[in-house]
């Protein structure tokens, strides 16, 4: 509960806009295996993402519509709804991808298989008596879903600003994903760290969890990038390293590394609030340009309404 | 200077064998890039279920009056089971149901077979008018909602066109498995795979009913006396079906005819049964709205059939679902109310 916080941060009410998923689609016939042009480890590393989105954006919903009844705001509970309906389309838009890849001759499914385990099995519904011990293990996977908004946010806000990628030609499809999603993000990403604290907000919680996201995360990360690097069939002998992700960050076609380590003191300050990470602004002005949420915009528009 | 030698030879030893800890790692995060953690044994992601597949028509013959096979050429299909069907986006938009005939192990290629309908929703004329060799279709699928079950024997029933799913079924079936095929139709000239079908079933197992020649079938005589637990399946005009649905109450039916089957909103029952309430959802409303005016707590979001928000528990009743997200088995007990409705007059959700 709440009162476990002396102080609540609040948001900002002008951040706040109603939240709904846009069914856009995407077609990926025309995008490259390398859709950095000549810059096979930018692109591997932000296709990490396509790995690891699919199951967690599913585990995402799974547990947010187990704590729907423990919500006891209205606002909020029209947030977490709107939030679900974002991260299930998310997940299905880079899932759309991952045959893309194999197609292209570097099949996802070894890495991806892990990943399904890691949220299905590790972070899935536990054998766990009703009462306390159930509870708990809510409770923290809500805590550990913050932690991740925190830096999916923190992506978002780079992807809608990383005018690099832009410079060098990226593919204009999987940069229209990456900043739809982004946006989305940004859009939305108080929902996760305002649910955490209306449930539960204890600091310790807060810390203990943000140490396992992160720590996972750069698992996951490093270990993706490697895979896609080793596996990616016009590379010979190609290697992943950290000086490789540092000079990108330094050039801006990925995010960079000092950039990474400042947000961690962020999301671990007792005054953190997301609402003052990213623009929420500019996050809907990407949406309202984009051409895949425009397109959804469109269809929603013309097509009969249901509910 | 022993300090010095202990010390070198420390470090050579710890450095040989940090080397081959690093190459044994290595070795491992290459054969299981998340090493230590398992696999989970049927991946769920890298299979989305809603994508769409552009794919090349490379042939179109005519296999009996009226009915033309399409070949629909792509990449690393999604495999399919017999009875599967496919969803394909019209030019004009429309979006119909065919069910795939071809070979099940061709992941290059999907088969399916089209009968010009005089009359009909205008589905098949723009399939046979539009697209020719050469042309792109858009498909969802496959899905199959007409599964091969295991069992002791088989009877099948085919009215027409309706033989598309049950031929996947005929050439996938075991050798020595007893089963018999009734397969009607106006001529024999309008009858698809007919040689084909004949062949499969060698001596006696296929009877041939042709109108012009020999009249109605007689289904009495196939459908009487089944040993128990035979199992029956018919696909064909709705006529037949209900015949087929009389005599074999348990036969599994594969309807893609419009109607009060499909594209229909009329109103129909909902029974509630956890909160024991039943309520009606009229036509042109959705389950949910009226789920919601009686349970205000109803979980959903985009309301739109996409994100699987609204995913029920299905009891009792049929269900025309709508949505682009279940999969086959989801389909099996569940909906998404959003977007669904029953396919006949009530349906039973757990909630």
């Amino acid at each position: 509960m709440s009162h476990k916080q002396a102080v609540v941060p609040q948001g900002d009410d002008a951040e706040r806009v109603p939240l709904a998923a846009r069914k856009v689609s995407f077609s990926w016939e025309g995008t490259p295996l390398h859709w950095v042009p000549g810059d096979p480890f930018s692109t591997h590393t932000i296709n990490v993402l396509h790995l690891l989105l699919p199951a967690g954006e599913r585990w995402f919903v799974h547990v947010y519509r187990q704590v729907l009844p423990h919500i006891r705001d209205e606002r909020l509970r029209a947030d977490v709804i709107g939030f679900i309906g974002q991260e299930a389309m998310h997940s299905q838009a880079h899932d759309e991808v991952l045959p893309h890849l194999r197609e292209q001759g570097l099949d996802p499914t070894p890495y991806t298989a892990q990943v399904d385990w890691l949220f299905e099995k590790l972070l899935g519904d536990r054998t766990l008596p009703p009462g306390r011990a159930r509870h708990w293990w809510l409770m923290e996977r809500v805590a550990i879903i913050a932690a991740i908004e925190h830096y999916t946010a923190f992506l978002g806000n780079w992807v809608l600003n990383a005018d690099e990628l832009d410079r060098r030609g990226a593919d204009p499809t999987m940069l229209d994903l990456l900043r739809w999603h982004g946006a989305e993000e940004v859009e939305h990403r108080s929902v996760a760290f305002e649910l955490f604290l209306h449930v539960d907000g204890g600091y310790r919680r807060r810390v203990r969890t943000w140490a396992t996201a992160f720590g996972a995360l750069l698992f996951l990360w490093q270990r993706g990038t490697r895979f896609f690097m080793a596996n990616d069939p016009t590379l010979v002998d190609a290697r992943a390293s950290f000086k490789e992700f540092y000079l990108r960050g330094r050039r801006g076609t990925l995010p960079a590394t000092g950039e990474i380590v400042k947000s961690v003191p962020r999301y671990l300050s007792r005054a953190y609030h997301p609402s003052q990470e990213g623009s929420t602004a500019q996050a809907l002005a990407y949406l309202a340009s984009s051409p895949a949420a425009r397109a959804a915009d469109q269809a929603a528009g013309g097509g009969k309404g249901a509910a | 200077m022993p300090r010095l030698r202990t010390v070198v030879a420390v470090a050579g030893v710890t450095g040989a064998a940090g080397a081959v800890v690093r190459r044994a790692l290595r070795r491992r995060v290459q054969g299981s890039p998340l090493w230590p953690l398992p696999a989970l044994e049927e991946p769920v992601s890298g299979r989305p279920r809603s994508r769409v597949l552009r794919l090349a028509v490379t042939a179109r013959d005519t296999v009996a009056d009226g009915v033309v096979l399409l070949r629909l050429e792509g990449r690393e299909l999604p495999r399919w089971e017999p009875g599967a069907h496919l969803d394909v986006v019209l030019p004009s938009g429309a979006v119909r149901q065919y069910s795939l005939c071809g070979d099940p192990a061709d992941t290059g290629a999907y088969t399916i077979a089209v009968r010009l309908v005089d009359g009909g929703r205008g589905g098949s004329r723009e399939l046979h008018e539009q697209v020719l060799e050469g042309a792109e279709l858009e498909v969802r699928g496959p899905r199959n909602r007409f599964p091969l079950v295991a069992a002791p024997g088989y009877v099948f029933v085919a009215g027409g066109i309706g033989v598309t799913p049950i031929l996947p079924m005929l050439r996938s079936l075991p050798e020595g498995t007893p089963w018999r095929l009734l397969y009607g139709g106006r001529s024999r000239a309008s009858m698809p795979f007919l040689d084909e079908v004949e062949r499969l079933g060698g001596s006696g197992r296929v009877t041939v009913a042709a109108e012009d020649e020999s009249g109605l079938p007689d289904l009495d005589a196939l459908l009487a006396d089944l040993p128990a637990g035979t199992a029956v399946y018919c696909c064909g005009p709705e006529g037949l079906m209900a015949a087929v649905a009389e005599r074999a109450p348990g036969v599994r039916l594969e309807r893609f005819a419009p109607g009060a089957a499909a594209g229909g909103d009329g109103a129909f029952e909902v029974e509630l049964r956890r909160s024991g309430r039943t309520l009606t959802v009229e036509a042109g409303q959705s389950v949910l709205a009226a789920v919601r005016a009686e349970l205000p707590d109803t979980v959903y979001s985009c309301a739109q059939g996409f994100c699987g928000t609204c995913q029920q528990r299905v009891l009792e009743g049929e269900v025309d679902h709508r949505d682009e997200l279940l999969t086959d088995g989801e389909r099996g007990d569940s909906m998404l109310i959003c977007v669904s409705r029953a396919r006949g007059d009530r349906i039973v959700l757990d909630m």
